[in-house]
């Protein structure tokens, strides 16, 4: 599609998002319910693509959902949701099967959930693409990638879960979680592996995971609206093959095994909401060529991230947001120079609700540092500047 | 002060009292959730989406009145008000963790929707309330 194709048809779909207000789905009195959400934006990066390509703005800013569950009986309910989304030149708009499961809740403390199922991890992980929820148009990137979503959308497997009555401690949910995750070389988290400068053209071409397991918990405190958190899982054996650059008749062999470890709180008082995380992420990651005597590599790999956002509601209309989030690079190279082994990251956002059903944000990116700002050909930073800045537009439709 | 403003102040203090009064929102619920114990915590459970089933009445469904009613009940059973009750569901719904409660702007529909529906539980304003429905204590 050419450029001003591309423009016309992103401003009529942010125009028309805008003026549909009354199209929440019902369906009378049967217990089917259908949900969703579309979303289009606008971004502009200057310096540095970040988090995708937008030096020059960019309208490919669009995330679109749509949902449909029923109950069966007292205890069964099944269901799913088609996800898409375009960012930069990730997502290309296909549909992917965010999540599909059956849930059996036996009670309050015990339930279980088998299928493609949301992957908890952090406080906002599970809920990473449903921006209606929050005044941020991107949550801290250090801890929630847009780009690597396919590490952590969803999961195929089997999760155990339930909410624990403490008294007057509180309550505790937990959920245990066990499976693999399904990825494609089409999607973002390939170039994680791309941004090494070790596959040649056109990069990555498989992806799986062997296995993904963890554990998240969330107590409720006495202390009415605090809520904190701490989750733990582990990507096993995160496999990428394609072809070595330097001699691509050869095949070439990435694969890493990161664990993350969260801690967070979030406390809302009033129209108040302050929250501040903190991901511990570490794992081996090793390149190898087949035969490996020609080329092969195996270290550490880790990076310590945290935030703390603040956000409050004015009226029913208007909402702000701030946060500060910084990733440091828990193992760099003796060559790294120091804007390559940190980056800071400030946000204010605003957020206005059209009415229940459309909500318009604009947000304020200002960047020190250069580490996970990756060089790939989909996103494409051949020199990278220190600091850089973005802003965007974005208007939701949600129902 | 002469009397026919302290009548006149006594008229808008007594207003002002039934206006208070109308505006108490009472749970109410599915007459086959009669012989259920819906205490505090049950209450704060089944609004939470973690108590789904009742111990004999079925499948919990939820019928949430919008408006200025639906901050002071919401408050009071769950701590928070409509906009973060709204936002907590989306966020269930969305990620495949619940069934959204059914939302209403009008209150004999929703009196209608939780008389016609067995387990269905929500919150009228005390004058709404009729012999469809019963009348739950929830402490």
């Amino acid at each position: 599609m050419r450029p001003t194709s591309r423009f016309i048809l992103a401003g009529a779909l942010l125009l028309g998002t805008t003026l549909l207000t009354r199209a929440a789905v019902t369906v009378g009195s049967t217990n089917v319910q259908i949900g969703g959400f579309f979303s289009q934006g606008y971004l502009k990066s200057s310096k540095n693509n970040h988090p995708f390509e937008a030096k020059d703005g960019t309208w490919d800013f669009r995330e679109m959902a749509v949902n449909v569950s029923t109950t069966i009986g007292t205890h069964l309910r099944v269901g799913a949701q088609g996800f898409a989304q375009k960012l930069g030149n990730y997502g290309r708009d296909e549909v992917l099967l965010d999540w599909a499961n059956a849930d059996y809740n036996f009670r309050p403390e015990f339930g279980v959930r088998a299928g493609r199922i949301k992957y908890p991890k952090g406080l906002y992980g599970e809920a990473l693409d449903v921006d209606a929820i929050r005044p941020f148009i991107f949550l801290p990137n250090n801890i929630y990638s847009v780009v690597r979503r396919d590490f952590s959308a969803s999961f195929d497997g089997a999760m155990f879960y339930g909410s624990l009555n403490a008294k007057q401690a509180g309550s505790f949910d937990y959920k245990l979680f066990y499976g693999d995750i399904a990825m494609s070389p089409k999607q973002g988290v390939a170039d994680l592996f791309n941004n090494a400068n070790l596959f040649a053209a056109p990069g990555v071409q498989s992806l799986s995971v062997e296995k993904v397991y963890g554990v998240a918990i969330d107590w409720s405190t006495p202390l009415s609206g605090l809520k904190i958190h701490a989750s733990y899982s582990k990507l096993d054996q995160a496999v990428a093959t394609g072809r070595f650059l330097a001699v691509p008749a050869l095949p070439l062999r990435a694969e890493v095994s990161p664990a993350y470890t969260t801690v967070g709180a979030e406390y809302t008082r009033g129209d108040w909401t302050l929250a501040a995380e903190y991901m511990h992420e570490d794992g081996p990651v090793a390149y190898q060529t087949q035969p490996a005597s020609v080329f092969s590599v195996a270290r550490q790999y880790g990076t310590r991230n945290y935030y703390a956002s603040v956000a409050r509601r004015f009226g029913e209309k208007w909402e702000l947001g701030a946060y500060y989030a910084k990733a440091k690079n828990a193992h760099p190279a003796a060559t790294d120079p120091e804007p390559a082994r940190h980056l800071d990251d400030w946000a204010f956002a605003i957020r206005y609700n059209v009415n229940e059903h459309v909500i318009v944000k604009a947000e304020f990116h200002t960047i020190d540092g250069r580490y996970n700002v990756i060089n790939t050909p989909r996103t494409p930073n051949p020199t990278l500047a220190d600091s850089m800045s973005f802003w965007a537009l974005k208007t939701t439709f949600v129902f | 002060m002469k009397p026919f403003f302290l009548r006149l102040l006594a008229l808008a203090a007594l207003t002002g009292l039934c206006v208070v009064a109308q505006a108490a929102p009472t749970l109410v619920g599915n007459k086959n959730l009669a012989s259920e114990k819906i205490d505090a915590a049950t209450v704060k459970a089944v609004f939470l989406g973690k108590k789904v089933a009742w111990e004999g009445a079925g499948r919990v469904t939820l019928a949430v009145l919008k408006g200025p009613i639906a901050d002071e009940f919401l408050k009071g059973a769950v701590e928070m008000d409509f906009g973060q009750f709204n936002n907590y569901w989306r966020r269930l719904a969305m990620t495949g963790g619940g069934t959204a409660p059914k939302f209403f702007d009008k209150p004999d529909d929703l009196r209608r929707f939780v008389a016609e529906t067995p387990g269905a539980i929500g919150f009228l304003d005390a004058s709404a309330v009729d012999a469809s429905l019963i009348t739950l204590n929830g402490n």
